[in-house]
């Protein structure tokens, strides 16, 4: 059989099986397990397996669950109450303001976890409800959340970079800090276009009554104290770490810790909550690695058949495409996987295809820097994956946690400008990409 | 048939659950390991075990606590469609998918006892042979004659050079434990179909 | 129909422990020239580190037919003989490049691979020197003192060896090094020479290169399921075998001049070195070393006999031969 017939094989076959809504790490192992069987020869068998052993060595996946963890004690402990109350005060009084607040709002949550999840629980529950009885448009409050919550991908920590630095061996530090300035650049964007769209139509986000504005000078300060909170987690993270006293991982299980110290400090944790907290970092944790550990041993058996190579061959070769347009295309292959795949079967998936390609492609930049750049370019079309139907984690988290009266034609006419405004903001840094590059090569540059 | 069903179910699900519900506690022991790994290099000098137990505890943690987040239902399903089917729909589909992992998990079991064996020093044929024999020779002679069977002993290729076998043993019983926690799935699916629950 | 049937090639899937940029010179020669010459007959598909198995699993997957052949030191790939640690740098084994084929050749090691390799179900092919093993850091190193509390990316072995200096040695995959350092896990690696350090881009995340080594060449071998080398025709034997020497010859040019030219006119590390006298007690230590390792059985014995008598010898003769 032809390399390109086993390529097409065996892809087409994860997908369908995909389809069946059978559990996505049983549909990509159960295909790496049969083609391994019967194409490879002798051995062939014992692949599936030896990806348990590459996946136990790739040490900065011990991040993944402390970053889930402390995801969890944020959202789950209410721990974000203060925040949200001091935008609510600074900001009511602009046509717009919570909602704009509400993206701040969603930066600092970024700047504390690592998924979209915890940003999603806290918006939902804590702003949602306060907005809502304020009269604010309900299209426009739920894609403030659904776009500010998945922010927490891009802004450091990030899990989907770790994710994404484990497949094109690319260093996390890095790819974190290129995260940082588009994810700003991007939340600038979000709030520039929330505070047009309401100064033209005032009453989608009406300024708060004068009786409602009424807070002491005093009280005011005293809630811009809550801002602090993410400031000494994220210092007690990232301080020891740029010293060099932690390592990435390390650093990540620093933040746990302060994390849930911080909870229990401001006595909002309680067992029943810890319990909680622990059992869903378990069963996201779980569902992440088996993911993973499934497709590790997917993407040796393809390799290993010939598949990668047949792949390689038609883009570069067969269709004779320029660097640019190679690019272009896989962006837009990703956008269009996007809305039906899970962002990590996505990842792992696609990306071992895409990487090594994009790292070879000439785009008159170092290797290294084609790399990290990609993976804020990837981690933003995720973003979009997050919020585009029929498939999308905050949709799905959205449909769950919404009140009633949202209903799930509002939910998916929510999300539309907010994907242009990040689909634009894809675009800018695909052309800049020193918006990306710039901070790293600041902090790391030799 | 049905009582032994339900029997399976009720036991498969129980100590599934009992065991992540310990596991789950697994995420302090991780953070320990690496906090004292970040201690001990600032202040004494750096372990050079903490790496590689903190691994171990990885792999514990999501390989014991499979079975229980099979039970939770977190494991994503791409459900374009699937989302929109009936109960029962689900369950014919998943009675035939579900399959599929089953020959997956199974392979996965499979490869872990050939790398188990291989990890007490037997590489030739198969390795039940081998488990038949290091077990026999447990029964007649004890210990000493089943130490007699075994090879090279396998040792992680770094400075520390920890045995691997309990490794690879943690996964095995992780994954069986896998594979009766998607069996019992099967079973819940049947008796869906049929119009029962267990 | 054609008159002659032409026959389905073999193929072999072969996994190097290097990664893609290093795997282009140290072993993928031997491939092209394997693929180039046997007339469509034997098809070599190469992989490099980790691609298909992670290079600790290496062995065992080459015993059980996943893969068809390996190039790899028994270090890394976890020998299960008692070789293993003598592959890669066994500490002050060697001097030079061409050190390593003679003690094989000419001393006797390669009749004791080939057997002992044959006891384990594999079939030893050929062995080779490549770099010495210095350091690349980001910490300067002017003492053996510095060496102290250094996360190191090293070889088991030679890690074992350096922790009597208070390095700490790291054992991650070979591909994730670069990003390890620029991370801050390590400080840097006690791994090659300098010619490696250019090629992996390990030289842009470091900035000193320690040019006292603590072994004079890296000893690493070929190897083929026994069965798949059994099964394979004579003529093709022979083919392997030319390749694989011709891989030597090519890569010992590569490595000799690469050493040479970088450390003279690199721009990308600057050189330190200690004082040979101070060095020395490292030296020292490994003739300690080298003692625990010959009382661990006869045959670590025997061989670390051979590397004495060949020491002696190379003593006797002088320079080139040592460092006078
Ligand atoms: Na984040
Ligand atoms: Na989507």
């Amino acid at each position: 059989m032809s390399y390109e017939m086993i390529a097409l094989l065996m892809f087409s076959s994860m997908m369908l099986m995909l389809l069946t809504g059978q559990r996505v790490f049983g549909a990509i192992g159960g295909i790496a397990s049969i083609a391994a069987i019967m194409l490879w020869g002798t051995g062939g068998g014992d692949i599936p397996f030896s990806a348990a052993m590459k996946l136990m060595k790739w040490y900065p996946l011990l991040t993944l669950p402390m970053f889930i963890f402390m995801g969890y004690v944020l959202s789950e402990t209410k721990i974000a109450d203060d925040l949200y109350k001091m935008f609510h005060v600074w900001m009511g009084p602009i046509n717009g303001g919570l909602a704009i607040g509400t993206i701040l709002l969603m930066v600092l949550i970024s700047a504390m976890n690592g998924l979209s999840v915890a940003g999603m629980a806290i918006g939902a529950t804590i702003a949602l409800p306060e907005l809502l009885k304020r009269k604010y448009d309900k299209r426009m409050v739920t894609g403030v959340i659904q776009a500010g919550s998945s922010l927490g991908i891009l802004v450091p920590p990030s899990v989907v970079l770790v994710l994404y630095a484990m497949i094109a061996r690319a260093p996390v530090g890095q790819l974190w800090l290129a995260g940082a300035v588009p994810g700003l650049m991007m939340a600038a964007m979000f709030i520039v276009y929330i505070a047009i769209r309401c100064r033209i139509q005032p009453e989608l986000g009406p300024a708060l009554s004068e009786d409602e504005r009424d807070v002491s000078r005093g009280e005011k300060y005293r809630l811009l104290l809550a801002g602090l909170l993410p400031l000494i987690i994220f210092a007690m993270m990232m301080v020891p770490f740029v010293m060099g006293k932690t390592s990435l991982v390390e650093a990540s299980a620093v933040g746990a810790l302060t994390a849930l110290i911080a909870a229990v400090l401001k006595r909002r944790m309680t067992l029943a909550i810890l319990v909680l907290c622990l059992k869903n970092t378990l069963a996201i944790s779980c569902m992440f690695m088996w993911i993973i550990l499934a497709a590790l041993g997917f993407g040796a058996v393809f390799d290993g058949l010939g598949a990668v190579k047949a792949i390689e061959s038609l883009f570069t070769e067969q269709l004779g495409l320029s660097p640019w347009m190679i690019l272009i295309l896989m962006q837009l292959s990703f956008l269009v996987m996007g809305t039906f795949l899970d962002d990590t079967a996505m990842l792992v998936i696609v990306a071992p295809l895409y990487v090594p390609l994009v790292g070879s492609l000439d785009l008159g930049m170092p290797r290294g820097d084609i790399l990290i750049w990609y993976g804020v370019l990837y981690t933003i079309t995720t973003q979009i994956a997050y919020m585009t139907p029929p498939f999308g984690y905050n949709l799905f988290l959205m449909r769950a946690m919404a009140p009633k009266s949202i209903t799930m034609r509002d939910i998916y006419g929510s999300i539309t400008p907010f994907v242009l405004v990040m689909i634009l903001a894809l675009v800018i840094v695909m052309v800049f990409p020193q918006i990306a590059l710039w901070l790293p090569n600041l902090i790391y540059g030799k | 048939m049905l009582k032994a069903a339900r029997l399976y179910v009720r036991f498969v699900d129980g100590f599934n659950r009992g065991l992540g519900r310990i596991i789950m506690w697994g995420i302090f022991v991780m953070a320990a390991i690496l906090l004292w790994s970040s201690v001990s290099k600032t202040f004494f000098s750096p372990s050079l075990w903490t790496l590689e137990v903190a691994q171990f505890a990885m792999v514990a943690y999501y390989v014991l606590g499979g079975p229980y987040s099979i039970q939770l239902g977190s494991n994503v399903r791409m459900d374009l469609f699937y989302a929109d089917w009936s109960l029962k729909k689900k369950a014919w589909f998943d009675a035939f998918t579900v399959l599929l992992l089953l020959f997956y998990l199974g392979v996965l079991l499979y490869g872990a006892l050939n790398s188990f064996a291989y990890s007490l020093g037997h590489f030739t044929q198969e390795p039940f042979v081998f488990y038949r024999d290091l077990i026999v020779a447990f029964v007649t002679g004890g210990p000493e004659a089943a130490s007699e069977i075994l090879g090279f002993v396998e040792r992680s290729p770094t400075s520390w050079r920890p045995y691997v076998w309990p490794i690879k043993l943690v996964m095995i019983i992780g994954f069986f434990l896998m594979l009766l926690q998607v069996f019992a799935e099967f079973l819940k699916d049947i008796a869906r179909i049929k119009g029962e629950t267990i | 129909a054609p008159a002659v049937l032409s026959q389905e090639p073999i193929k072999w899937r072969l996994q190097t422990y290097a990664g893609g940029a290093l795997g282009e010179q140290v072993t993928k020669p031997m491939v092209d020239y394997v693929n180039n010459a046997s007339n469509g007959e034997l098809q070599i598909e190469l992989f490099y580190a980790d691609q298909i198995v992670p290079t600790g699993e290496l062995f065992q997957a080459l015993q059980r037919g996943t893969i068809d052949a390996v190039h790899s030191d028994d270090d890394s790939m976890a020998s299960p003989t008692p070789l293993r640690q003598f592959g890669g740098y066994f500490p002050f084994a060697t001097k030079h490049i061409l050190d390593v084929p003679v003690l094989f050749n000419q001393y006797g090691l390669a009749d004791i691979w080939r057997s002992e390799y044959e006891k384990v179900g594999v079939a030893w092919i050929s062995a080779a020197g490549q770099d010495p093993c210095n350091f690349n850091t980001k910490k300067e190193i002017k003492s053996v003192s510095d060496l102290e509390g250094l996360k190191l990316y090293t070889f088991p072995t030679a890690g074992r060896f350096l922790s009597k200096f208070g390095v700490v040695p790291v054992s991650i995959p070979y591909e994730d090094a670069e990003v390890a350092v620029q991370t801050g896990e390590l400080d840097g690696m006690a791994w090659s020479g300098i010619t490696e350090d250019y090629t992996v881009g390990w030289a842009d995340v470091t900035d000193y290169f320690l040019t006292n080594n603590i072994s004079g060449a890296w000893i690493g071998s070929w190897f083929v399921n026994q069965k798949r080398w059994a099964d394979l025709p004579a003529h093709l034997q022979q083919l392997v075998l030319a390749a694989t020497e011709a891989g030597h010859t090519y890569r010992n040019q590569w490595y000799w001049g690469g050493e040479a030219r970088l450390r003279a006119k690199g721009d990308k590390l600057q050189l330190r070195t200690v004082p040979a006298a101070e060095w020395a007690q490292v030296e020292d230590a490994a003739k300690d070393f080298w003692k625990e390792i010959a009382a661990e059985g006869e045959l670590q014995a025997k061989i670390i006999s051979i590397f004495q008598e060949y020491n002696d010898v190379i003593n006797q003769a002088g320079p080139p031969y040592n460092f006078g």
